[in-house]
Order: C-alpha cells, then structure tokens, then sequence
C-alpha cells in the first residue's frame, strides 16, 4: 500500500467584503443573530458600572440614575432588550435544533424546544418578579 | 485529549451556559432596571431595582452576579467571532485577547463590588473594612 500524500486541488474561495451577510436574507438573519451579542455585551458592562457606582461612590449614584432615566439610555433600553429578547428566542431553538432529546424512536423538534423553553422564560421571568421585587 | 483541547473545550461549555443565562436571565433584569423603573411601568414602584437586588441581599445577588457574568462572558466570546466575520479576521487573535482580558476585568469587578454591596454571599468572609 501506497503511503504516498494524497494532494487535493484547492477549492478557489471567494474574498468576501464585510457586507456578505447581506447578499441572502438566511445570512443577514445569521448575522442579526451573532450582533445580539453586542447588546448582550453592552447591557452587561453598563449594568457592572451601575454596580460600581453604587457601591464606591453612593451619594453620587443618584446622578447617575438620571442617565438611567435620559431619552438617550431608555431609547437603547427597549433596542437592547428587542434584541436580547431574539437572542432568547434563536437560542432555544437552535438548542432544540443541535441537541434533540430522543423519546423512543422519536426525537424531540427544535419548535417544541422553543415553546418549552419559552414557557420557561415566563416562568423565570414571574418568578424574578414575584421574588426581588414585588411588594419590596 | 490535551491540556490545551480540553481547556478549550471548557471555554465553549462557559460560553454555552452564558447563553442560557442570558436566554433566561437578562431580558427580565433589563425591564425592571432600565425600561420599567424609568418609566414607572408594573410592578417596579419608584425604588431603585439595583438597590433592592443587590443591597444586603444572598440571593438576588447571586442572580445579578449570574445574570451579568455569564451574559458578560457569552456576549464577548460570540460578539469577538462575529467582528471577525465582519472583515476583521486578521485582527482576530488581538480581539480574542482583549475579549478575554474585558471578561477577566468585568467578572472581577462584578464580584468585588457586589461582595462590597451584600457581605454576606461569601459567608465567613467579610470585606476587609467590616473587622
């Protein structure tokens, strides 16, 4: 037997710009998906400073909750919070999709996944609610 | 499996987890803290969330700490190979890296802050000042 290197031709690969993902509306979904990850990001290194403020400088933290308040933070708010929101929603069915439970023969659908997990975040979301805030 | 492959490994199981958390977690911590506080919307009163999760309290602390820790580092790890899908491929092992070290810095200040906050989520260890 032969111990020779099997040599393939390279497959000629397009350059692609930074602007591919809008050449197909299931690439630009893609890409709408992997950038909820700045407002994941974003959110979390505001919400760190938050904590900061509060805890090194407490007579000061209530100037910093008028920024909380402004147009400007509320605005990117209810934009981050849409896109964390289809972060949660992309996730559980991608789950669902790359990791299916099987029960007997059959094997579980990405779109249950997502109802199931949804149902969930309801719950989980009640519960934070119900536990931290409500009545306090 | 090699040291380097398993740590690896680690990292992606982190960066899995961080998506649950953010998935379940995040959205709820937004509403009340930034949408329905500022607008007085249900059922946050005109107390300020963040003071009521993480003053003096074990388990919301831990939730807020969770929350954005693991949102933290999921977010980074996925946002570093988004830019280099964006054209930014060759700069990818700089971002990587300072992906890493905003993950090391946020986790550390997130515990710390929170730690000075409620003492009492690390029982039997208080922050210097309180002895």
């Amino acid at each position: 037997m032969s111990t020779k290197k099997t040599h393939y031709p390279e497959i000629p690969r397009k350059n692609l710009g930074p602007g591919w993902w809008l050449a197909n509306r299931h690439y630009t979904v893609y890409m709408i998906r992997e950038l909820t990850s700045f407002f994941v990001t974003a959110f979390s290194l505001i919400y760190i400073y938050q904590v900061y403020r509060l805890a090194s400088n407490p007579g000061t933290y209530s100037q910093y909750l008028d920024t909380v308040r402004s147009p400007a933070m509320i605005s990117f708010s209810i934009v981050a919070l849409g896109f964390t929101l289809f972060h949660s929603v992309t996730w559980f069915y991608l789950i669902g999709k790359i990791q299916p439970i099987k029960i007997g023969r059959k094997k579980t659908s990405p779109l249950l996944a997502l109802g199931i997990n949804t149902v969930f975040l309801v719950i989980i979301s009640f519960a934070v609610l119900q536990l931290f805030i409500v009545g306090k | 499996m090699s040291t380097v492959a398993r740590f690896h490994a680690l990292l992606w199981g982190v960066f899995s987890l961080g998506g649950f958390i953010a998935a379940f977690f995040l959205p709820i911590l937004i509403y009340i803290n930034n949408i329905a506080y500022p607008l007085g919307l249900w059922p946050v009163t005109s107390k300020d969330p963040t003071r009521l999760l993480v003053i003096n309290q074990t388990v919301s602390t831990l939730f807020v700490f969770a929350a954005v820790g693991g949102s933290l580092f999921h977010g980074i790890f996925r946002l570093s190979a988004t830019l280099a899908e964006l054209g930014l491929k060759k700069q990818e092992a700089k971002i990587t890296a300072l992906g890493y070290a905003i993950i090391a810095v946020g986790l550390l200040a997130l515990g710390y802050y929170l730690w000075l906050l409620s003492p009492n989520i690390i029982p039997g260890l208080a922050p210097p000042w309180s002895k």
